[in-house]
């Protein structure tokens, strides 16, 4: 194309993060370090009872503990009841309790220590009634409702409610039921998972300053300031242009901070004592009032033709929502969607239900549903290739999906490297696995893979962009870096359309006021979506770029070609014009910088009526797919049940990387919160309460409990044609296939199988020899 | 409601026991990584807290003239995890101060901190057991020298008396040179002990067990022993059966709760194995020590 060849000034090297100096020098601010002069220390009363109604309050005492200034409760704050997808919430429990650590009350005092004793001090006057606490509880048949007033919220579809089932849907491909007699081989199981904490880094926090105005400014943990801007302006009747929020840096998300979490509160408390108030969660609190990732029971049965080939699959799945419906609709229906998996076949009947319980509330966690239907269906293949005397990765790629093949409920799949994927793992594995040092004496080894998927897509994004008068670039997006990398993938995209090296684009930081419009960080979608909006503004302002030069080298655009480094010059001659000539042309003759912006909606194949019958189905439009395989070889300690994982491989199909080094970091980071899933953490409820709300209790891997190593291939044979540089997302997908990659491990070492993660040592041993077990788990009185 | 909390930091024995004396509500305060843990939970709310940094020799570990280690109450858990001068199964303190916590927490906590509050899953209450050390203890009738099996008397309890402070760990010298292996098996890095057991063994040249002191920790209220098991298997070579029998003797010792770390049962059942594992890895290396030395060293350091 040009006589430097084509060789990438930024997309494809491993830039360092930019904010990688800052966070490891531990120099970076969060919101808890910010503070403002003045500042108040918000405080949270909450419940001690799993269910009940509020009959009244006592707030003398609070109010009497030196320097509180504001004590509020839900008769403070507008009636209103909120949600996305059922309006069943409120900023403070309003009337009733539904779960231990629902926020009741708030006090903002001169101290944190008086704020955090006058919130011990509210007095609540409570009716208990009594509680769901788990699945079989809510959906017994004289079960106490959760919501007795459901019936009364305002929801989106009719969606089946029933009892404590708010949500249920169902999507049918083929003729599930006429197929299991076409079937040689059929496999029955219930696959039961864990409650999970996000275990960011950063427990929630958020700083709120009023000006006199009637405006707010919100410096929070968060993983949208659109998002959160508009639940603030729900929550607390106010408008949109008095709410400002600023993304200071976030210390991890997983989906956590999708949602608000002490925000709404913090602002109310900042109304009614005009300073600002600064909420931070300490750790318990974090994890006893937010979210966790939903516990799920599947009943999944897959049937196939002896040479493997897949026939049906049939699926019920049970998502345990906890007390407010939040983004549970979706996340159920999401792992609704992936509950066939990558593979073809033809009938599927899959049906899923989401349940409140008088517990924490279930919400988006990386992942989003998929890696609950995925331990479910990646532990089936396996257990049908055990019983069909098939290699478990034969078995996959038999079935595997290929370019043009459909999803589950129809939509069109152009980019899938799944089998390349399978290939490239098989070819790693079979080099690496024989060179590891065998196992100790009395332990057991195994090798489990699992193939995996997820999306990559989902809402709209824009983006802004400009040329300075030195001829840099400044770039704009309303994305927040939750420690994913999106600060610096995003300019290395602008950076790479325009033929710079990434440090030439400034990259603004995200505020409501300024920044365009994004709506989470969430989905694997940033670099997909947000990734596309970037270059198509950067494109705009290119061709800007070039009509400019055009005329500074009097002749036509289309002679034009852009130089690395920030220039323009006639394709094939050294006659050239640099960014900044063109930039401080522009100045003069349009009184300001040469622009371009984009805003994006996904608008690719969609879910097809005429393949799948669908219904309920919480999603519309989707994003594109993405593909992957991940293997490990897992070591199995016979007398103590401990499982120590040896060595991963996880083949991505990630397009293009962006930043391979920050791909790498993103599956690496994913495998070992997958490993968590797959062998220690479980959030445990006794009676109600949660048993293990702090590190403590709730144990996550270290590094130490980390494998020696994560080995990431990143699989770039099928670029997305509609993908930044053909790029699709991979924060997520990592996660999906960890769990049942090591249960499948499990099964080679010791022949058992276990159905129920975490597979602690203790439930691992009681497999091992036969007998029920008595590990720590969930139980009501 | 009065919450505000006083601190002191005085810099004698004396004015320490006074200040401890003159309020019961007040703590003394060592590393502070389980005390301020606490009180950061709202599980406890001093009055007073009486740090202990300021006492002269209370944070190092002597040699005394018997032979013996005398480890001063506030020496940190990394200090006594790198001390080269343990002989003997006194090096079963070392062992076990390496698999404490993390380095953070290793920097941070002390030995008396860590035996004060008497957590029967912490690793140096089973160590010092295992190693018959003595508990140096300052109070107002005077100082006392508890054993190490009459410190701990029950979950969180000890035999200190109110006002009473530990002021070391005496561990006594071990005329056969054992070699010892603490055994620690937990659910994740750094977690504390789902069960523990500190071996300390030494071989005769026929490969006979000449010597044999086990503790296991995590299985009941305190680190828990059983002389007259250990006692049958000395004389005599080191089999599965012998290694069965003791940690057959020290289940039925055993008293184990349910808690997130493992219930009762799978305690129950991990006991003998990892008693059995310490043991084991204890009488290798005290074979390989003796080989390493001599060149030739008894024969069985394995089991028979
Ligand atoms: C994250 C974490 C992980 C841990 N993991 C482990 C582990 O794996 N294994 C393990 O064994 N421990 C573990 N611990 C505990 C740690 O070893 C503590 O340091 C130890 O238990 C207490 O020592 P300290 O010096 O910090 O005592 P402090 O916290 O200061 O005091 C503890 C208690 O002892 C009292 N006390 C302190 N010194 C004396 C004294 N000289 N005389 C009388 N009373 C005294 C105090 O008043 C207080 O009641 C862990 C702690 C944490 C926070």
């Amino acid at each position: 194309m040009s006589a430097d060849g084509d060789a990438p000034t930024s997309v494809g090297l491993s830039s360092p993060r930019i904010d990688g100096a800052e966070k490891a020098g531990g120099k970076a601010k969060y919101a808890d370090d910010l503070s403002a002069p003045d500042m108040l220390y918000g405080a949270i009363a909450t419940s001690p009872i799993p269910a009940g109604r509020i009959l009244g309050y006592d707030l003398s005492e609070a109010r009497a503990v030196p320097g509180v200034v504001a004590v509020l409760t839900a008769e403070d704050l507008p009636q209103r009841r909120v949600g996305s997808f059922v309006k069943d919430e409120t900023t403070l429990a309003r009337g009733r309790v539904r779960y231990v650590g629902e926020p009741v009350a708030a006090v903002a005092a001169e101290t944190r220590e008086a704020a955090e004793l006058a919130a011990q001090l509210v007095l609540v006057d409570y009716e208990e009634t009594p509680a769901v606490c788990s699945l079989d509880e809510a959906l017994a048949a004289d079960a106490p409702r959760v919501h007795p007033e459901q019936a009364d919220y305002a929801r989106q579809g009719d969606a089946a409610a029933e009892g404590n089932v708010f949500w249920s849907a169902e999507i049918v491909e083929g003729d599930p039921d006429a197929a299991w007699a076409e079937c040689d081989v059929v496999v029955e199981e219930v696959y039961e998972t864990p409650a999970q904490y996000h275990a960011y880094m950063e427990p929630c926090s958020a700083l709120v300053e009023p000006d006199l105005g009637g405006r707010f400014t919100v410096r929070s943990a968060a993983q949208s300031i659109f998002y959160l801007q508009g639940r603030i302006s729900e929550e607390l009747d106010l408008p949109m242009a008095r709410i400002r929020c600023v993304a200071p840096r976030i210390g991890g998300g997983f989906g956590g901070k999708n949602g608000v979490n002490v925000q709404p509160i913090a602002v109310a408390l900042a109304r009614v004592a005009e300073r600002p108030v600064k909420i931070t969660l300490s750790r318990s609190q974090d994890i006893e009032m937010l979210r966790s990732r939903h516990p799920a029971r599947i009943r999944m049965k897959t049937g196939a033709k002896a040479d493997g080939t897949l026939v049906a699959r049939e699926a019920e799945l049970w998502f345990d929502a906890g007390a407010y419906v939040d983004e549970s609709p979706a996340v159920m229906s999401f792992g609704l969607l992936c509950s066939r998996g990558p593979y073809r076949c033809p009938n599927v009947r899959v049906r899923g239900h989401a349940v409140y319980t008088n517990k924490l509330k279930a919400g988006s966690f990386r992942g989003f549903g998929n890696p609950q239907a995925t331990f479910a269906s990646e532990s089936q293949l396996d257990a049908l290739a055990r019983r069909l005397g098939l290699d478990g990765l034969a078995l996959r790629r038999r079935n595997a999906m290929a370019p043009g093949d459909h999803w589950l409920g129809g939509q069109r799949v152009d980019a899938c490297a799944m089998r390349e994927c399978l290939d490239a793992l098989e070819a790693r594995m079979a080099a690496e696995v024989p060179a590891l040092p065998p196992p100790e004496e009395g332990w057991a080894r195994g090798v489990g893979v699992s193939g995996l998927s997820h999306i990559s897509g989902l809402m709209g994004t824009s983006a802004a962009v400009n040329l300075r008068s030195d001829g840099t670039v400044a770039l704009s997006t309303g994305v927040v870096d939750i420690g994913q990398g999106s600060d610096t993938v995003l300019p290395q995209i602008c950076a790479e359309a325009l033929r710079l090296p990434p440090e030439a684009v400034a990259y603004a930081a995200q505020d409501t006021d300024s920044s365009p419009y994004n709506w989470k960080t969430a989905a694997s979608r940033i670099t997909y979506t947000a990734g596309r909006a970037v270059m198509q503004a950067t494109v705009e302002m290119r061709q800007r770029i070039l009509e400019h030069a055009a005329e500074l080298l009097e002749c036509g655009v289309g002679d034009l070609e852009l130089a690395p480094g920030g220039a323009v010059r006639i394709a094939g001659s050294d006659r050239s014009v640099s960014f900044r000539e063109v930039a401080a042309r522009a100045f003069n003759r349009i009184g300001g910088p040469i622009m371009g912006q984009h805003a994006f909606a996904f608008d690719g194949p969609r879910f097809d009526p005429k393949r799948a019958a669908m219904s309920n189905f919480a999603f519309d439009n989707l994003g594109v797919y993405v593909f992957g395989a991940v293997g490990l070889v897992a070591d199995v300690d016979r007398e103590t049940g401990k499982i120590v994982v040896q060595k991963v491989w996880s083949a991505h199909d990630i397009g293009r990387a962006v930043n391979p080094q920050s791909a790498e970091g993103q599956v690496q980071g994913a495998v070992v919160q997958g490993l968590g899933y797959a062998l220690l953490e479980e959030l445990i409820w006794e009676d109600g309460r949660l048993a293990n709300p702090s590190f403590m209790d709730y144990k996550i891997p270290d590094g130490l409990d980390a494998p020696a190593a994560i080995t990431p291939i990143l699989v770039e044979d099928a670029p997305e044609e509609t993908g930044p540089f053909g790029a699709k997302g991979v924060g997520e997908a990592g996660i999906v296939g960890v769990a049942p990659a090591l249960a499948n491990a499990v099964a080679d070492a010791v022949g058992v199988r276990l159905t129920r993660i975490p597979m602690t040592s203790e439930r691992v041993l009681d497999a091992i020899e036969g007998r029920a077990s008595e590990a720590p788990a969930s139980r009501t009185a | 409601m009065d919450h505000a909390m006083r601190f002191a930091e005085p810099d004698s024995i004396e004015e320490v026991l006074s200040l401890l004396a003159a309020d019961p509500e007040a703590r003394c305060l060592a590393g502070g990584a389980t005390l301020v843990a606490m009180m950061n939970a709202g599980l406890t709310a001093p009055s007073l807290l009486v740090s202990l940094r300021k006492l002269p020799g209370l944070a190092s570990i002597d040699p005394q003239a018997d032979g013996a280690v005398r480890v001063g109450a506030m020496a940190r858990h990394a200090t006594v995890a790198a001390h080269d001068g343990f002989a003997g199964a006194q090096a079963i303190l070392a062992a076990a101060a390496r698999r404490i916590g993390h380095p953070a927490i290793r920097t941070m906590g002390t030995i008396g901190g860590s035996i004060s509050h008497a957590d029967p899953s912490a690793d140096y209450p089973t160590a010092i057991t295992a190693a018959d050390a003595v508990v140096e203890i300052a109070g107002p009738e005077g100082a006392r020298a508890v054993p190490a099996d009459e410190f701990f008397v029950d979950w969180l309890e000890t035999a200190l008396a109110p006002g009473e402070i530990v002021t070391g760990v005496v561990v006594p010298p071990d005329a056969t040179d054992a070699a010892v292996h603490y055994e620690k098996f937990t659910r994740a890095d750094g977690d504390f002990a789902t069960v523990a057991a500190a071996a300390c063994v030494a071989l005769a040249e026929d490969g006979a067990v000449a010597a044999l002191r086990v503790a296991a920790g995590g299985v009941a209220p305190t680190p828990i022993r059983r002389r007259e098991a250990e006692a049958a298997l000395i004389g005599r070579p080191l089999t599965e059966d012998g290694l069965a029998a003791l940690g057959a003797a020290l289940a039925d010792l055993s008293d184990p709760i349910d808690d997130m770390r493992g219930s009762a049962d799978y305690r129950r059942r991990l006991l003998p194995r990892i008693v059995g594992r310490a043991v084991r890895r204890a009488a290798a290396a005290f074979t390989a020590r003796s080989g390493a030395r001599s060149g030739t060293g008894p024969q069985a350091g394995g089991v028979a």
